[in-house]
Parts: structure tokens; C-alpha cells; sequence
């Protein structure tokens, strides 16, 4: 079965042809990073309005990558949601026209479904799994006992994992996108700066606000005092504050549900400290850990369009009046 | 030869089919406020009403704006992916243009904060004053027309689907991946930018 996918929730235009969940035939993604680098992060209307400027030509060059035709592909997938509303009816309306003109099956993926199932491009599910999905919008460990069944077991109760990288690195004067920057500075750092360990429970839940509080309050008053925020520093210490307590959460689920399968899905998947230490503690706990490689990390259709053929499977299938929508929960 | 046109920019959706220079089907409806969801199915509805494919359809006209830039992106959306997919000639049109088809004078549309987008037309269609993003002022040619309720007179849009398409029959089509909205406004984002661009030099 191929299947054509379409991702514009955020800000990539990315369009997929992928066969039987697992096979990527071909994928064109077209990021519009370095206009939203301009204004220090993404402004929804101007990726909205590049969206409908490059979805057509982005769809027909992953037809011409795949050597296919419309004709031949037996399903669309779109990202629903969750997104920016804008960007997301782009890549909708596209996908729903699609359908329409082909009177083939629509198929509506969750963002965060298709982050796990980026995974099933490089190896074949193993279930029960825990996922750990980090990006720039999500913080989340969800238990699936089986192909597209989603347990959440809990969130962040604040601000997404990314969101707070991208605004630490704004306070240390790293630019946008700071996330890949801060995790590259912490490297050369020490834990040196006397940051929390946010939300240190017993819930599978997060927070980072306060944590991002804290290290502007700490760089302001340091800067008071006329002391340099040593930037290398302060990215260990708040680097090794949200993998510490990303690590201990995940580790408790997969010890509470009894699961050895563990994904890490999202653009904060390619963070090589989360990796690094996430690793070790797989290792010790024997726990099958299974990272995606770095270009499915980031946003694009080729995940969307693993994840639709079990969607599919489920019975997944949409109506001409799909909407999309900016917040909705994984089901 | 059957045209398709499709206007989501304004206040109400309109869809229609033309066959050989007649209207064969015509939805035109104030309820252009779930417009993500509707379009599809009135779509959908006007080929089965037709008993045509979309494949039967030799050109599409479609707004391009001004006017609500969802609405815009909904409907040419669409239009663009049909006109791609299908190979089919496609011909952008102006909101205000077919809102002043009833009836000469200045389309408005309110843009807020006392600005708005407006275009001025005679009875044949010509432009007498180019559609433009500007403050309100009553300098305009009267009559004004107006989804959108205003302090000062307006008469609803009446519109005339027929004269718009006679009108760009034979426009030069455009290449679906090229066509662009045409917003007449940058966003606030782009204008801060480059209000503080300006600053700086």
C-alpha cells in the first residue's frame, strides 16, 4: 500500500511516499527555518503563508523523487494536529482535495503518532514500548501495548522540553534556533550553576518553567553584580537538569509497566546528552533503546505516512469535513 | 466548456460550475466562518449535483484576495492542488472585483483598525481604482459594497459569477505553483522588521 503524506504543522513543508508503514519511497521536506531565524522564532502567518507557496511543487517533487504517479498511490495521509491552525489547513486542504479528485482513503495522523512511528522506518516496532517524545512543542511518555494504541501517562505541565531550550538560549545569547546550540555548548561546559531539578515526583509529568525562571533570574542577577554568564556552564547545568529528570521519569515507566522497548521521538531526540545518558541508563536497566536517526528527528511527512498505514489499519479514515486542530490529544 | 469558481476570501463562500456561458450550480452563502470544513463538502456536493467529474472542468478561477487570509489560503488551496494534479488552467481573481459585479463602485472590506482593502470598478468590470490595503477614507466612488457592517452606508454585494468569468475568459493562465494569495498586507512581523530595519540605518 502507498501511501502519499503531507506535514505543514509547524514550519516544514514536507510531503512522503511511503509503502506498508515501513518503506520510505521518497521525501521532499522544505524548512522555512531561516525566515523564522529573522524574528527569533517561528511567526505562524508567515509560515502559513509560505506553506501555500510550496505545498503543490513540494508534493510533485516527491511524486517525481518516487518515479509515480498520482494514480498509483492508494491513500492520503495529512497532519490533523496538533500544530499552528494556519500551516496545519494548508497541508489539510491539500490532502482532502487530494482524496477527493482520487476518491481515494483520507487518513488523519496525530503530529506526535507520527513522531514514534518515525521510528518504524529504521527498525520494526517492538511492543509494549514506552515513547519519550521531545521537541520544540511536546514533552510526553505515552505506553503503547500494541500498533496505534496510545496510553499517555503524562506531559508537561508548562512549557514543551524545546520551547525552554530555545528561550534558556535566548537568555545566554545563543540564536535561534538555540536547542542543537545549548546541548553543543554544554559539551565544553561544567555544572557549575545551582539550577532545580523541576518537578522531581513521582508523576510521569514535567515542568519547565520554573527551571527556565530560574536560570534567568540567575543570569540576571549575575549580570548585576557585573558577573559574565559563563554560557558553556550555564548549558551543562540546565542541560543536565532537564535530561536528569527526563531520564529518571522515562526510566520509572518502563520499571512500573514492566516494558523494555523504548522509543525517543522528536526534534529533542537528536540532543546528544539525552542520548548519551538515556543509553547508559537502557544499558544498565536492560532496555532496548531505540533512537531515530537525525533526519527523521525533525519534522517531516515520511513519519506521518508510517504512522497513517496503521491509522489505516485501525480503521482511521476521514471525511471531506476534516478539520484540523491546534491542540488535541493522542487517542 | 465548464468552468469551476471558487471565492473563500470574503464573508460568504461561493462555489459555482458554469457550462457553455450558463450557471449550473451556485452556492453562495453567508458561512464562510467554518470555512476548513465546509469547502470540501460543497465541493463535493456541486460535482454530484452536476453529475460532472472534476476532471470535466476546463478552467478554474479562483480568489486569490484580498480579504480574510485563512479564508484565502482555504479556498486557493484547493484550487491550486485540482489545477496541479489534473493539469487544469487556472486563473486568479480579485474578491473586490466580485464583490463590485452587481454593481459599480468601491468593494470594501474591513481590515480593522480603520483600514480596509478596497477596489473600485466600473459596470463593465474595468478597475478604476486598483484594489489597495489603505485607511478608510469617503473619497471613494460611491456606491460603497460590503459584506461587513460599517458606520456609514453600504449596499450588500449582489454578485455576478457569469460577468466576473465572461470578464477573464481569456486571462493567460497561470502556473499552479506560482500563483500566490494576493494579501495587499505584509504581517505584523514583516512590518516590525522592517520598521526597525529602517530605524537602524
Amino acid at each position: 500500500m502507498y501511501i502519499l503524506a503531507i506535514e505543514t504543522s509547524c514550519d516544514e513543508t514536507s510531503a512522503s511516499i511511503i509503502k506498508d508503514g515501513c518503506e520510505e519511497i521518497s521525501s521532499v521536506i522544505l524548512s522555512q527555518m531561516n525566515t523564522h531565524a529573522n524574528y527569533g522564532g517561528v511567526v505562524p502567518e508567515i509560515a502559513s503563508r509560505m506553506h501555500i507557496e510550496n505545498i503543490t511543487m513540494v508534493i510533485d517533487e516527491a511524486l517525481k523523487k518516487a518515479k509515480m504517479k498520482m494514480e498509483d498511490i492508494d491513500a492520503f495521509a495529512v497532519t490533523y494536529g496538533p500544530g499552528l491552525i494556519g500551516s496545519l489547513l494548508v497541508g489539510l486542504m491539500a490532502a482532502k482535495t487530494l482524496s477527493f479528485i482520487y476518491q481515494k482513503p483520507l487518513i488523519p495522523v496525530h503530529h506526535i503518532a507520527g513522531h514514534i512511528y518515525a521510528n518504524n522506518l529504521v527498525k520494526r516496532l517492538e511492543f509494549p514500548l514506552i515513547a519519550l517524545v521531545v521537541s520544540g512543542g511536546h514533552t510526553e511518555l505515552i505506553y503503547m501495548k500494541e500498533d496505534y494504541s496510545f496510553e499517555k501517562l503524562g506531559g508537561t505541565l508548562d512549557d514543551a522540553v524545546g520551547e525552554a531550550y530555545d528561550k534558556v538560549a535566548r537568555v545566554i545569547n545563543v540564536p535561534y534556533p538555540g536547542g542543537p546550540l545549548v546541548d553543543k555548548l554544554a559539551f565544553d561546559g561544567q555544572d557549575t550553576y545551582d539550577l532545580p531539578l523541576p518537578l522531581n515526583d513521582n508523576s510521569y509529568n514535567f515542568s519547565f518553567s520554573g527551571l527556565k525562571s530560574a536560570v534567568i533570574n540567575l543570569a540576571h542577577n549575575e549580570r548585576q553584580r557585573g558577573n559574565e554568564i559563563i554560557k558553556e556552564n550555564m548549558a551543562a547545568s540546565f542541560q543536565n537538569r532537564v535530561v536528569e529528570i527526563l531520564v529518571k521519569k522515562t526510566m520509572k515507566a518502563l520499571k512500573d509497566y514492566d516494558v523494555k522497548n523504548l522509543i525517543v521521538a522528536g526534534g529533542v531526540a537528536a540532543n546528544k546528552g539525552l542520548r548519551t545518558v538515556l543509553k547508559e541508563a537502557c544499558e544498565k536497566a536492560d532496555v532496548n533503546l531505540i533512537v531515530p536517526e537525525m533526519k527523521y528527528c525533525t519534522d517531516n511527512a515520511a513519519m506521518i505516512g508510517a504512522a497513517a498505514y496503521y491509522a489505516y489499519k485501525r480503521g482511521d479514515i476521514a471525511d471531506l469535513n476534516l478539520n484540523a486542530k491546534a491542540v488535541d490529544s493522542l487517542r | 466548456m465548464k468552468y469551476l469558481f471558487i471565492d473563500s476570501a470574503t464573508a460568504n463562500l461561493v462555489v459555482a460550475i458554469i457550462d457553455n456561458g450558463k450557471l449550473i450550480y451556485f452556492y453562495n452563502n453567508n458561512d464562510n466562518h467554518d470555512i476548513s470544513t465546509k469547502m470540501m463538502p460543497v465541493l463535493s456536493l456541486a460535482f454530484n449535483k452536476t453529475s460532472l467529474k472534476v476532471n470535466d472542468i476546463d478552467k478554474i478561477f479562483v480568489v486569490v484576495g484580498p480579504g480574510s487570509f485563512t479564508g484565502i489560503r482555504v479556498g486557493l488551496t484547493v484550487a491550486k492542488t485540482i489545477a496541479y494534479a489534473l493539469n487544469i488552467p487556472i486563473v486568479p481573481i480579485s474578491s473586490l472585483e466580485v464583490m463590485a459585479s452587481g454593481n459599480a463602485g468601491t468593494a470594501l472590506i474591513n481590515a480593522r483598525r480603520g483600514y480596509v482593502f478596497a477596489g473600485t470598478y466600473d459596470s463593465e468590470l474595468n478597475v478604476l481604482k486598483a484594489d489597495s490595503y489603505m485607511p478608510m477614507n469617503h473619497d471613494l466612488n460611491k456606491p460603497y459594497i460590503s459584506y461587513d457592517d460599517f458606520d456609514f452606508e453600504c449596499i450588500k454585494p449582489d454578485i455576478d459569477i457569469l460577468k466576473v468569468v465572461k470578464k477573464h475568459e481569456n486571462d493567460l493562465a497561470v502556473n499552479p505553483h506560482a500563483l500566490k494569495p494576493k494579501y495587499l498586507k505584509m504581517t505584523e512581523a514583516e512590518e516590525n522588521f522592517l520598521k526597525h530595519d529602517r530605524e537602524s540605518n
